[in-house]
């Protein structure tokens, strides 16, 4: 019995997490029908961007080939725009989202650099500085990524999307391996041990240790976040205009913008908010798991995945449930199977092909019916 | 086969079929002194194994990227397991070739291997088979029946198996392992006693078909293993759509993988080594020329139409009388055969294989080149896994650090200048000359809602 309560909060806590990134595929599928591969690797983009600021290693300074290139993909933007016949104000309005990236990020980036430097790790004030600036630096990749790879394909067969997004996906994969982003080596995450420094202060140690079972201060904090999250969540959905706007695009697309939402941004709304919760789930992870690297998004990603499909996918309340008993589900594998913690991958996939083949529309998802 | 035999179309005279196989015949046998010239030329030339490897590469990919075709472009499925059935084909190619060709000296024991497993697979699975089916039935007593009855059954196995690998002393009560215990030592009779007079049956065979009779029986065996898989996998995968079934096909081919890891006859992570190389560019470029020519018959033929078909509208296509699921089976079980022979080539060429190299990247990759090349074309498709397989290789002597990445980039501008990819639909050989006149093109999405 003590085990198996303490196996229940340990697989709230890994749930939680996967309901974190599911959230955000689940949106996405909503609005677009797509299943957006890369975002496995914004959570990892997440979890290694908070590493860094933590431990002050944020660059102020783009490199200057970046710039040029971006000077230079916007001069060609322009070019084109005027040999198709669009004024200049026009072209502007058009790419007013990127270039506000672009000269937001500038400065952004010095400040945060700045900060990042010389806030000290252990105080609440880093914490709350890396969390905004994660927030931010995976919010901006989510919308760059939606603008970029997936806009210019939305009127063309799905699975060119679906290809984009596993271009996307290697992109960030193989980007972070390079030397000269993350590198390919597992990196520590800041941790409590013997008396340094950590993120998130006060975090270590067990919050409560009786009869057998230890509940950890990280597990309570994933829980709590989660769970805060997750009304913040409810409350811009269902009471908020662009809420609105999201559950009717959601709804019907054509219709939708028919009735005069803005299509474009409330899909760029969705990803930004969607990679917002990976950052966050990025960031949790790196506090429970003390560990990154460039790959760690992969199978959390798939994961979580699972888990928007066992749901429901498109319904943002099943992706939460199907990610919290995901996490119950592998963690009682890993406790009660013989050699259970080869097979953890293999249960989610079982699930998986389980409520395929029982109710493919998901947990709390509703029957389509297919009229010709 | 599960189609009914409902066609109505003359019989094409024998001669014409002879002499359409004249041309194939000729490209395979120019095969032989290609391979030899080649592989001669490295020799004299002293490079380093990597560029005699490249055309092998480039081989596999092509025999993976063709066989996807007929599933993703041709019949509309979008399938993202097949990794999962190349390392099927790798395995039941490489397990056999350590364990009982003895150096490919031995093909009659090969044979009997795949019969074995055969025997007891299907002996296997007739108990659960029943069990599912009066699981089935218990759906008039109450709706929610058989998925509770179903979790019921998964739970009392697992159950079964966890206890029994638990406890020191076989318990009484485990039928489940006592059964596949019992179905080991029946595997072990028959390649034990079998396996001898197999060899005794095939003695007369010279030295010199040895190892081309064992290689051959490997690679259909090898690829038979798979398409049992991909059948079985593809009967209740493809009962979903679109998203759903990319999903699940992903989710079966890494269960695949997993069970291998966890497999210790089949050597776990490490996987397995030492086996015999055989595949050099001759076999595979036969290979290659066999399963492009299957997939293009099986595409224009009148079943192919069907299935083509069922890819334009499922809807339409049942409505005329077209069995959709038995013509989407077929399809995915002859894709799933040509990956397993991919895989088989793979194995022994590699003389080592790990159930790591056949992960999610790698199923990934012959979609791409199948998307990139332009759904519902073969040469697209052949063209697509030379430039896909090359590039890197190309852009590592460029910048070594940045290739994946150059990699990926090239991906997603490809994507959003050619959606429809390199060839669209089309093939090189739509000409005059040409016996098969051009196909329309879908212009509805391939993936439907």
């Amino acid at each position: 019995m003590q085990q198996f309560i303490q196996q229940l909060i340990n697989g709230l806590s890994v749930g939680s997490i996967y309901a974190l990134i599911a959230v955000g595929y689940t949106m996405v599928y909503g609005v677009l029908q797509l299943i957006n591969f890369a975002h496995g690797d914004v959570f990892m983009v997440g979890a290694m961007v908070s590493m860094y600021a933590a431990t002050g290693r944020v660059t102020a300074y783009l490199p200057p080939w970046l710039h040029i290139l971006v000077i230079v993909c916007f001069a060609v933007a322009f070019l084109v725009n005027k040999l198709l016949g669009r004024t200049f104000k026009q072209t502007f309005h058009k790419l007013a989202s990127l270039l506000a990236v672009y000269f937001i990020s500038i400065p952004a980036l010095l400040a945060s650099s700045f900060l990042s430097q010389h806030l000290h790790l252990g105080n609440w004030s880093m914490a709350v500085f890396v969390l905004i600036f994660t927030i931010a630096v995976c919010g901006a990749m989510g919308f760059l990524i939606e603008r970029l790879a997936y806009r210019p394909l939305r009127e063309r067969p799905r699975i060119n999307s679906l290809i984009t997004a596993i271009g996307i996906s290697l992109l960030l994969e193989y980007g972070g391996q390079n030397s000269g982003v993350f590198g390919p080596t597992p990196q520590p995450y800041p941790q409590g041990d013997e008396g340094q420094p950590q993120l998130i202060p006060h975090l270590s140690g067990a919050l409560w240790n009786h009869n057998g079972i230890v509940i950890q201060k990280v597990d309570v904090l994933v829980l709590a976040l989660t769970v805060l999250i997750m009304l913040a969540l409810s409350f811009i959905v269902l009471k908020t205009r662009v809420g609105l706007g999201l559950r009717a695009v959601s709804y019907r697309f054509d219709t939708a913008a028919l009735m005069g939402v803005n299509i474009n941004s409330i899909i760029g709304f969705t990803f930004v908010l969607g990679s917002c919760l990976a950052a966050v789930a990025g960031i949790l992870w790196g506090v429970k798991y003390h560990s990154g690297e460039p790959l760690m998004g992969l199978m959390p990603g798939i994961k979580a995945f699972i888990a928007a499909v066992f749901g429901g996918i498109g319904n943002i309340a099943g992706a939460v449930v199907g990610g919290v008993v995901l996490g119950l589900i592998e963690i009682m594998v890993i406790g009660y199977l013989p050699g259970g913690s080869q097979y953890k991958d293999a249960a989610a996939f079982v699930i998986l092909i389980a409520i395929l083949l029982v109710k493919p529309s998901g947990l709390l998802g509703k029957n389509a019916v297919e009229k010709v | 086969m599960l189609s009914r035999k409902s066609e109505i179309i003359a019989p094409r005279p024998w001669r014409a079929t002879a002499l359409a196989n004249v041309p194939l015949v000729i490209a395979m046998l120019a095969m032989i002194p290609l391979g030899q010239l080649l592989e001669g030329s490295w020799g004299q030339e002293n490079l380093d194994a990597y560029f005699t490897r490249l055309p092998i590469l480039v081989g596999i990919n092509i025999i993976l990227a063709v066989s996807l075709q007929l599933i993703n472009g041709y019949s509309g499925q979008f399938s993202l397991g097949h990794a999962g059935f190349m390392a099927v084909g790798a395995y039941m190619a490489a397990y056999p070739a350590i364990e009982y060709s003895q150096q490919f000296s031995n093909p009659g024991a090969c044979v009997i291997f795949f019969v074995a497993l055969g025997i007891c697979v299907a002996i296997g699975a007739t108990p659960p088979m029943i069990l599912f089916i009066l699981l089935r039935k218990t759906k008039q007593f109450h709706r929610s029946l058989p998925a509770a009855l179903l979790i019921a059954t998964v739970i009392w196995i697992v159950a079964d198996i966890a206890s029994a690998a638990s406890a020191p002393k076989t318990p009484v009560w485990t039928i489940w392992t006592r059964f596949l215990a019992a179905l080991e030592n029946l595997y072990g009779w028959i390649v034990l006693h079998a396996g001898p007079i197999a060899g005794h049956l095939l003695a007369w065979l010279p030295d010199l078909l040895r190892k081309p009779a064992c290689f051959v029986i490997l690679l259909i065996g090898a690829g038979l293993c798979a398409s049992a898989v991909g059948f079985i996998v593809g009967l209740p995968a493809l009962r979903l759509r679109g998203d759903y079934l990319a999903i699940a096909t992903l989710g079966f081919g890494e269960i695949i993988r997993i069970a291998i890891t966890n497999d210790s006859t089949l050597g776990g992570a490490l996987g397995l080594s030492g086996i015999p190389r055989y595949t050099d560019f001759t076999w595979l470029y036969i290979c290659v020329i066999i399963t492009v020519a299957v997939i293009w018959r099986v595409a224009y033929s009148p079943k192919g139409r069907a299935i083509m078909a069922v890819r334009e509208d499922e809807i339409a296509a049942s409505s005329i009388g077209i069995n959709t699921t038995s013509y989407k089976v077929t399809a995915f079980t002859i894709g799933a055969f040509f990956a397993g022979l991919a895989g088989a080539l793979y194995a022994m060429h590699e003389s080592s294989i790990t159930p790591s190299s056949f992960g999610i990247i790698k199923s990934i990759e012959p979609v791409v080149m199948v998307t990139l090349g332009g759904l519902g074309s073969i040469s697209g498709a052949i063209l697509a896994a030379i430039i896909l397989t090359l590039l890197p290789e190309v852009l590592r002597s460029i910048s070594p650090d940045e290739r994946m990445v150059i990699y990926s980039l090239l991906l997603v501008v490809m994507m959003i200048l050619r959606p429809q990819g390199l060839l669209g639909g089309r093939e090189l050989w739509f000409g005059k000359w040409s016996r098969t006149r051009k196909p329309r093109t879908p212009a509805r999405e391939a993936v439907p809602a």
